[in-house]
């Protein structure tokens, strides 16, 4: 206070002392308390007594003695009992001294400002992270549809590409079926594949100068696979090539049949069969089923009024079960008598009010052909479509006639 | 005053950046209290926990010194006489791991090599943690003892502080 009169001098000693709640500590070289006064009560060093250590009874002391340099300041030092002080250290001859002043108001003004700052910086923290999230989020969502863009485009490639192939499939099947004829008996039949393509196909051939193999598959399921089983089955029928097996025993050839296609080893496809062996000379029929709608032997007579046989024989589709036993049936057929073979598509269709046609349906249809001319095996295909109510059949529709 | 001269007494600071839960992990470990509420340290802050290691009772002193941000750096003087410290990082704060390191270079070249540990808080956020565990795994390979700890469940924070005064009263 050099300059100051004493009373000036006094004066301000006692604002400081007031207003900033002056208090001090005395320190010897021992680090014992040697002096203490002042407003100690501020700080919680009112109990503090002469004579001990000093780091024992103001801790914050603890570390700081002896001093690196002198003067030496500790600003905003928060003590035990809350108040704020800034702590000055003196050397003064052989003692410290430690002046505590209060700057409680400035530390708590202190704090209210860098409490906003930080909370606004901490809200752009947040906000940073978020949008690093959202833009991460963003950036992965958009990898997501680039996929499903990707994908939707080679599915509509390939839903474009599929009813094409299949019709192509349907085309393949139908130029391997056999032409209808007229001698020495009249064959007609129809075949329209679905749009999914069944597995249907048929077949009629000479075995031997004595014997006219006559038969129809129905693979489970649509698509091309079951198309192909078909495909190679028929094949296989019509050139009579399994290895040694009579193939005018119906069920000799449906047993090696089902050795050769089961349905563990193929892809889990099986089929329904129904395989017929005529011989003209006797007129006799020797038939084996699998699974397989029996054929339907329609004698002639008025219509309405003929008789008809179901053409049935014990045995399981081809390929479900290794070791199926078939077997062989026989009959006489009369003269003027037809006989229908087909798969279920023929008559399992299902109209728009949940109605199914039966098998006797079937019968009906067919007992009552066209006056106007018009082929049965057309009618009976109308009649199906009428009944689903639409352009095209679930399933395919294959029916062959013979006429005997 | 004669017991308490056989106490040992050493000063442990808490360093970190600002809002990483300093001054709520030594509430915690001092009080066993923890709040919500969010409140700014500007200066030092000095407590006092008496800690028994079995063998030695220590009175830590702990002094959670203000935050360091882009503006206030730590003030060195503060650290005079440590025995060791804390360095807190924010779990779901990645750049506050940077000021833990930040700081753990400075305060050795200014007091050298004391004892310290590293505490990621906030562990009871998990969903939120976005400090990836090899970059843990990487440090406790050097050497550091890094813990996982939350002022507000009490994971990890007496242990923390338990093995720093072992550490700090070590026979040398």
């Amino acid at each position: 206070m050099t300059g100051l009169p004493r009373s000036v001098a006094d004066a301000l000693h006692s604002v400081t002392h007031s207003q900033r709640a002056l208090a001090y500590l005395q320190i010897d070289e021992e680090l014992k308390l040697i002096g203490a006064g002042g407003n100690l009560e501020n700080y919680g060093l009112g109990a503090v007594q002469l004579g001990g250590q000093a780091f024992d009874q103001a801790v914050f002391l603890d570390g700081l003695l002896p001093l690196p340099e002198t003067p030496f300041l500790l600003p905003s030092v928060e003590l035990a009992g809350g108040r704020a002080a800034d702590l000055h250290f003196y050397q003064h001859d052989d003692s410290v001294w430690v002046v505590l002043l209060d700057v409680t108001a400035e530390r708590d003004q202190a704090r209210r400002i860098q409490q906003r700052a930080y909370e606004m910086t901490l809200l752009q923290e947040k906000e940073a992270l978020l949008n690093r999230r959202l833009e991460a989020t963003n950036a992965a969502l958009l990898a997501t549809q680039h996929e499903l863009e990707s994908s939707r485009a080679a599915l509509v490639r390939v839903h474009e590409r599929l009813p094409r192939e299949l019709a192509e499939a349907a085309g393949y099947i139908r130029s391997i079926l056999p032409a209808p004829m007229s001698q020495p008996f009249a064959i007609d039949w129809r075949f329209v594949p679905s749009t999914e393509l069944g597995g249907d196909a048929f077949g009629y051939n000479w075995v031997d100068a004595d014997h006219f193999a006559l038969y129809l598959l129905d693979v489970c399921g649509h698509g091309v696979g079951p198309s192909l089983l078909s495909i190679a089955v028929l094949h296989l029928l019509q050139a009579a090539s399994l290895r040694d097996v009579d193939f005018r025993d119906p069920s000799l050839v449906l047993k090696a049949l089902n050795e050769r296609y089961q349905m563990k080893t193929d892809h889990d496809l099986f089929f329904t069969l129904w395989y017929g062996v005529y011989h003209p000379a006797t007129r006799r029929l020797d038939y084996g089923c699998a699974g397989h709608p029996p054929a339907l032997l329609m004698e002639a007579g008025t219509a309405g009024t003929q008789s008809v046989q179901l053409l049935k024989a014990k045995g399981s589709p081809i390929g479900l079960k290794r070791g199926a036993a078939y077997a062989r049936e026989t009959v006489i057929v009369p003269g003027d008598s037809r006989l229908y073979l087909f798969s279920d598509g023929a008559y399992e269709v299902e109209g728009p009010d949940g109605s199914v046609m039966s098998f006797d349906d079937l019968v009906h249809v067919l007992k009552h052909p066209g006056m106007d001319g018009q082929s049965d095996l057309d009618l009976l295909f109308q009649h199906l479509v009428r009944m689903r109510g639409a352009n095209a059949l679930e399933d395919d529709f294959s029916i062959v006639r013979f006429m005997f | 005053m004669t017991a308490t001269q056989s106490v040992l007494q050493k000063k442990i600071c808490m360093l970190g950046g600002f809002s990483v839960g300093k001054t709520s992990l030594v509430k915690r470990f001092v009080a066993s209290v923890f709040s919500e509420a969010y409140l700014t340290t500007v200066g030092v802050k000095i407590d006092k926990k008496t800690v028994d290691l079995g063998d030695r009772t220590v009175n830590l002193i702990l002094w959670d010194v203000a935050g360091e941000d882009d503006v206030s750096t730590l003030r060195m003087s503060y650290l005079r006489g440590s025995a060791g410290y804390v360095l807190v990082a924010d779990w779901t704060r990645p750049s506050t791991l940077e000021v833990a390191l930040s700081l753990r270079g400075r305060v050795e070249a200014e007091l050298g090599a004391l004892p310290f540990v590293l505490l990621l808080n906030k562990s009871d956020l998990q969903a939120q943690w976005a400090i990836d565990s090899a970059k843990m795994d990487e440090l406790r390979q050097t050497g550091w003892s890094v813990r996982p700890s939350s002022a507000r469940t009490g994971e990890g924070v007496e242990d923390a502080f338990t093995e720093l005064a072992a550490r700090v009263t070590a026979p040398q």
